[in-house]
């Protein structure tokens, strides 16, 4: 089983459209793939069409009252699965604040799927926070979409920063270009500059595509809903890449 | 979903469109287009994974093909890898994964073979609650089925299958239940596999190396002892074509144990036919033994030559390639003159005589002295005295006697499991059990012993023989030289494991269990 974490600072980057597009491609290979929507919003779990609800409330889940894989869906793809998203997540940085070891519950709770799953791809909420710290210390690699403006890179850098100062050096860091509109200067700008800085960013980046805002209509992968459409492809391509890369 | 009913065989009086209209009423559905299936599933020719209860099947659909490997039922969702191309043959070609690991693990050196081919065009149905979401799909279809290589296809009937998805259990209930109750359709066990070898007139596991007799004390010895060959001409003959056709190296194994068995029944049930054809039988058998025997020892070097290399460290591993080549170019070889052999007429004579010898009905005046006394007696008889020859040669055994020694032992020990193994029938199943299992632990003990001898020798005639036949880079006779070491190791070590090994073989309790099942003076009563 390998933990891939779909993570940035930033809020809006496409870190949902990310986890739910790659998850459907690892599953589509032939892996038993699992999305985690960890964000209180729901949008992965929207995508899936399954209702935002972990029975018994997410807090149970945390707790680890509630065993995980009785609340998982099968979504309408074989071998993909999803752990909803629950309201309660939004209290989540509090729960596991009241645990034992606070870091390390998101780590403990997947241990038991190891067997079932592959692969597993948690759309993270926004922010650092305790949420964010749990993930770093579960996941085998960071997906970090990153939209290319001087921001981003600045949010990037702190995200570095933050990682060094909390003992997570280690952790597989796989920034990549997201979101990309090439008819914008300072997008080919930080495009040609940033891999100079960050050598560790994918050489795929995902265009800024309709295909992609329409997810929300179409309530479905891309690779579903326009196969062959460029952004399609480029999730497979990012997909292969990240396989490549997994430690 | 284990225990839950997903499949339900459709009458052919019911009308598929009043059977989805009555469903429409209840749930709400959508209609996906129709896909045809083709199904060829595989097992190996003594169906290892049928009888570990796994079924394998490539499945093309929509131009993709993939594997799939699930429980016996086909309802639990298994393992999947898409394949592209050919079907492999051996665990080993087939696409890393879950799926090859799993098939790995009881396949070993089998090859896959088709044992059935499934078509059927189904249309799928997905029931979806109020987002849209599907909660279950509904699958409808008629199944056709194929013997592989043949042709024209035997209808399996209209069915109906179930697939849940995870997380909507409740929807599946619901559905069953109206599949029951409201449309009166009873849910079938078994997998398709299984209906469609039934509908064909074959079924699973219809071969199987064992040995497995059903012989009463009373039985006239001669009329038993031809059971016994027959079963064991019918085996070497269901092994001749894979043999021929070189399928893979068990064909040939189970061949030759089938004639090694034949040899030792026809010395070992003693008395029983006349003593001319015995001999006469047992030298043309003797024959196809030695024709067997070369491309045989290829096969087990090919076979261990993966351990071998992964003996020796890292980096001498890469040395003994050479070796490799010379495995296989000889297996070929070897193996083009024993299809030769056995499809030459002294051959097909001898496999003819021997049927006619043994189909004839046993006349009422026996040809051989002890032809018409009860099996009983006569099995009996003859492993008590065989064991008694085998303790004896065991107890003279010491540190100093000559590996010779133990070779004899060796084969009269063979002997001994041989007899029992025939006869195991006439005994109860609990008391006969241990007795072969002590005897197998003293059997690979002894077989190690000589195994490993001849190997090692065997691998100095080949470093003589690839020398012969052009140049070989020193470093690889240094490394076959370094497995003839490691061999001689192991053989060593089987030597001093043997004392310990034969004791609890000759302990009073092995003995008392001898005694008390074959024994003469018990062996009215102790029969079962």
């Amino acid at each position: 089983m390998r933990i891939i974490g779909v993570y940035n600072i930033k809020g809006g980057v496409g870190k949902t459209a990310t986890a739910v597009n790659l998850a459907y491609v690892s599953a589509a290979a032939g892996f038993r793939t699992l999305v985690w929507d960890l964000d209180p919003q729901g949008a992965a779990t929207y995508y899936f069409r399954v209702k935002p609800r972990v029975k018994g409330g997410g807090e149970r889940i945390l707790r680890g009252q509630r065993e995980i894989d009785r609340v998982i869906k099968g979504t309408d793809f074989e071998r993909l699965d999803l752990l909803p998203a629950d309201f309660s997540y939004r209290n989540m940085d509090l729960v596991l604040g009241e645990t034992k070891k606070p870091a390390k519950q998101l780590l403990r709770l997947l241990h038991p799927l190891a067997e079932e799953f592959d692969y597993i791809y948690l759309d993270c909420p926004p922010s650092i926070s305790l949420v964010s710290e749990n993930i770093f210390r579960a996941a085998d690699a960071l997906l970090i979409p990153t939209i290319p403006t001087t921001l981003s890179v600045r949010t990037y850098q702190q995200l570095l920063q933050f990682l060094d100062g909390h003992g997570l050096a280690k952790i597989s860091r796989m920034p990549f270009f997201s979101m990309v509109d090439r008819r914008k200067r300072m997008h080919s700008q930080i495009i040609a500059e940033m891999p100079r800085h960050h050598p560790e960013m994918l050489s795929t980046s995902l265009p800024y595509a309709s295909d992609v805002e329409k997810m929300g209509t179409h309530r479905q992968p891309v690779g579903v809903s326009s196969p062959t459409c460029l952004a399609a492809r480029a999730y497979q391509s990012l997909w292969a890449e990240v396989m490549e890369r997994l430690p | 979903m284990p225990g839950t009913a997903l499949k339900f065989r459709l009458p052919d009086s019911l009308v598929l469109t009043d059977l989805i209209s009555t469903l429409r009423t209840a749930f709400p559905m959508v209609e996906e287009p129709p896909i045809s299936l083709a199904r060829s599933y595989y097992d190996s020719f003594d169906w290892r994974l049928f009888q570990a209860g796994k079924v394998l099947w490539r499945e093309t659909a929509r131009r993709q093909q993939r594997l799939v490997l699930t429980d016996t039922d086909e309802e639990q969702s298994g393992e999947f890898q898409p394949l592209s191309g050919q079907m492999p043959g051996f665990h080993r070609e087939l696409p890393p994964g879950r799926l090859r690991e799993q098939v790995a693990a009881l396949l070993d050196m089998r090859v896959l073979l088709p044992v059935a081919d499934v078509g059927v065009t189904e249309q799928i149905y997905r029931v979806l609650d109020e987002e849209e979401k599907t909660l279950l799909r509904i699958a409808t279809g008629s199944y056709r089925g194929t013997i592989p290589g043949s042709k024209g296809s035997i209808p399996l009937g209209g069915w109906l299958r179930l697939f849940p998805v995870r997380g909507y259990l409740k929807d599946l209930d619901r559905v069953q239940s109206f599949l029951g109750t409201e449309i009166g359709l009873t849910p079938a066990s078994g997998g398709i596999l299984e209906l469609a070898l039934t509908a064909m007139g074959t079924r699973p596991l219809d071969y199987s190396s064992k040995l497995k007799f059903h012989f009463s004390p009373e039985e006239r010895a001669d009329k038993a002892a031809k059971k016994i060959h027959l079963h064991l001409l019918d085996t070497l003959e269901q092994n001749l074509p894979g043999t021929l056709a070189d399928l893979d190296s068990e064909f040939l194994h189970d061949l030759r144990v089938a004639v090694r068995r034949t040899r030792s029944a026809l010395t070992q049930i003693k008395g029983v036919f006349e003593p001319s054809a015995v001999e006469r039988f047992k030298e043309r058998l003797g024959w196809v033994g030695q024709i067997t025997g070369p491309t045989r020892d290829m096969d087990v070097y090919l076979l261990d030559y993966a351990d071998y290399r992964d003996s020796l460290p890292e980096r001498f591993r890469k040395d003994l390639e050479p070796l490799h080549d010379f495995l296989l170019a000889h297996q070929r070889q070897a193996q083009r003159a024993l299809s030769r052999k056995l499809r030459s007429k002294a051959f097909q004579e001898l496999m003819m005589d021997w049927r006619t010898f043994l189909e004839a009905p046993v006349q009422n005046s026996p040809q051989g002295v002890d032809g018409a006394l009860p099996i009983g007696d006569v099995a009996g008889k003859r492993i008590y005295k065989i064991f008694k020859r085998v303790l004896r040669q065991g107890l003279a055994i010491g540190a100093d006697s000559p590996p010779e020694a133990l070779h004899e032992l060796r084969k009269d020990c063979k002997k001994l499991r041989y007899l029992i193994e025939f006869f195991r029938s006439l005994y109860p199943q609990d008391l006969i059990d241990p007795v072969i299992k002590t005897l197998k632990a003293l059997l690979d003990n002894l077989g190690d012993f000589q195994d490993m001898e001849v190997q090692a020798l065997k691998l100095r005639e080949f470093a003589h023989e690839m020398l012969r036949e052009g140049e070989v880079p020193a470093d690889t006779l240094l490394a076959m030289g370094m497995l003839v070491d490691g061999l001689l190791n192991r053989q060593q070590r089987a030597r001093d494991a043997f004392a310990k090994r034969f004791a609890r073989f000759a302990g009073k309790g092995n003995r008392a269990a001898f005694k008390s099942l074959f024994s003469e003076n018990k062996s009215s009563e102790s029969l079962a």
